[in-house]
């Protein structure tokens, strides 16, 4: 019988955190106070981080020992298992191995808890009575909802109000597990209120709902916020993924070529990558891929293909050409799109070519994750798709080059809770549009005439 | 070619996935997720569906333009200590 779980036994759990700026080859360039215009240092952060987690966030320690009272937790439902994806792997018909981290086992069914769990355990070991934060979809808010009940924390969410319409399920799973979750604009805050004054209707952002977690936490003493994307300490408590797959890996003598997550604020593809990044940078020919989504349909119809656009990475996403298309880039592209919400961490490695990242269009990505449910089971996050189509893309790739190769990916989350999704997919609500390619063709050329902003 | 908004408002109920939220989001909503304006991403996410990018180039001023498109990129740290910076003013002074 094939194997197709590969297991840690509770003991084997990572004991300690990988900090890749230790091993960055270049020093990262410290965040300024917009106001001094001087480096920020820990005094700075201390008003809305606590003290433990900020010297965590600027810690060039490589290894940094995780506290029992975080293990305990995580035990609960890791070590995450390893998978091989044989049926995938059948579907594909090309000369790979696919493994993956299903991290979708854990108890809001996403690698969210990873960082939510230590965040409040430093919390609570540092005084704090209570954390607040925002979220869109509730991914966040609800991991960090478990992980307060868990250390006896209070936990309020701002949830942007178009999500919190939209999606019940995680906003019930804040609740069942204690938090108050706040549809954000509320009129609990002066942002909220400023909005609400001016659009009584308004389906919030994501920007209205920090302002208003920020400002509320101000009132209060002794508590403090949480992110859980982007920041240095949360692609550290991540890392645990990939400390994980190295011995799992390990154990059945395999080493990936290709290590592959999907990438919005950076957390779970850091969480699998760096400890991999970590190998790369001392010689290890391996390739790291972030996915993320762009609408560029890269495989269905259109002529662009998205790349990063400079290594200074000051710019966003850049067209490239492909299929020969003679397409000038639109000035808007050097404007800094691609880098809102991105971790400082991940940018910097795409700068040292460490890491590379590929975008993939929406509908494309549905495609292959509903291949993936059908054919391993398990509903993918649509998030999750990101990576999934770049696995198909590296499968495609060497059984053109007629390579065998290993490819591991992060299955960061489980899709139950954003069936919702799916429905707009099958239905053909998610954009069903597409202009004709004519008509595309002329509002190119239009662009094309307008001055450079 | 003009893609005025009459012309656009036609696509303001179609559907996308919004990667930061996490959901479906419509048309209209990225037209003024930052308040007025546009998200930042909206471009990005569109352009392979609709001339999203020729309708705001007729629709927005030069300075909101830039202000949505042509700024670099803010760090999450900074956008934080903006936010503190702003929320105490709110406090000092509310309306």
């Amino acid at each position: 019988m094939k194997q197709v779980k590969v297991f840690l036994n509770e003991d084997e759990i990572p004991r300690q955190w990988y900090n890749i700026q230790a091993d960055m080859p270049t020093p990262m360039s410290p965040p300024l106070h917009p106001g001094t215009g001087k480096p920020v240092g820990p005094d700075d952060l201390a008003p809305i981080f606590p003290m433990n987690l900020i010297e965590q966030e600027v810690s060039t320690e490589r290894w940094i020992d995780i506290p029992e009272g975080v293990l305990e937790k995580l035990l609960l439902w890791r070590p995450s298992p390893l998978c091989r994806a044989y049926n995938f792997e059948k579907l594909l018909d090309a000369p790979v191995k696919i493994y993956y981290k299903n991290e979708g086992v854990s108890p809001p069914g996403s690698h969210k808890p990873n960082t939510a769990v230590a965040q409040a355990y430093y919390n609570k070991v540092f005084g704090t009575k209570k954390i607040y934060t925002e979220t869109g979809a509730g991914q966040w808010g609800s991991a960090l909802s478990m992980a307060c009940q868990m250390f006896g924390l209070e936990c309020k969410v701002f949830m942007v109000r178009v999500s919190y319409d939209q999606k019940p399920y995680r906003r019930l799973m804040m609740m069942t597990w204690g938090a108050e979750c706040v549809p954000s604009p509320s009129d609990q805050t002066e942002a909220g209120r400023k909005i609400l004054a001016e659009n009584p209707d308004s389906p919030g952002s994501l920007g209205i709902a920090i302002s208003e977690a920020i400002e509320d936490m101000l009132t209060d003493k002794n508590a403090r916020y949480s992110l859980g994307s982007v920041l240095n300490h949360v692609l550290l408590h991540q890392t645990i993924i990939g400390l994980e797959a190295q011995k799992q890996m390990e154990k059945i003598g395999e080493y990936p070529d290709v290590v592959i997550g999907c990438a919005g604020g950076g957390s779970n593809f850091a969480g699998l990558s760096l400890p991999f990044a970590r190998d790369k940078i001392h010689g290890k020919d391996i390739k790291i891929v972030a996915a993320e989504p762009a609408s560029c349909p890269t495989l269905t119809r259109g002529p662009f293909a998205y790349d990063f656009g400079d290594l200074a990475m000051t710019t966003p996403l850049l067209p490239m050409h492909t299929l020969g298309h003679d397409f000038v880039p639109a000035p808007i592209h050097a404007g800094g799109l691609r880098y809102h919400g991105m971790a400082p961490i991940i940018s910097h490695l795409v700068k040292e070519n460490i890491i590379e990242g590929r975008a993939y269009s929406q509908l494309e990505t549905f495609d292959v994750g509903v291949k993936w449910a059908r054919t391993e089971g398990h509903i993918p996050a649509p998030e999750t798709h990101h990576a999934i189509a770049a696995v198909v893309e590296e499968a495609m790739r060497a059984k053109e080059e007629g390579k065998e190769k290993v490819i591991l990916f992060n299955w960061s989350g489980h899709g139950l809770v954003d069936l919702a999704s799916y429905d707009a997919y099958f239905s053909g609500k998610l954009v069903n549009y597409e202009l004709p390619e004519e008509e595309i063709k002329k509002a190119m050329e239009t662009v094309g005439k307008y001055p450079k902003p | 070619m003009s893609f005025g908004c009459n012309e656009m408002e036609k696509y303001d109920r179609l559907e996308i996935r919004c990667p930061r939220l996490g959901g479906e989001v419509t048309f209209a909503y990225c037209k003024q997720e930052s308040g007025n304006l546009p998200c930042p991403r909206i471009i990005t996410c569109w352009r392979a569906y609709i001339p999203v990018e020729a309708y705001l180039k007729e629709t927005l001023t030069q300075e909101e333009w830039n202000r949505c498109f042509n700024r670099p990129p803010k760090g999450k740290v900074d956008t934080i200590f903006e936010l503190v910076e702003a929320a105490k003013k709110r406090k000092a002074s509310p309306p």
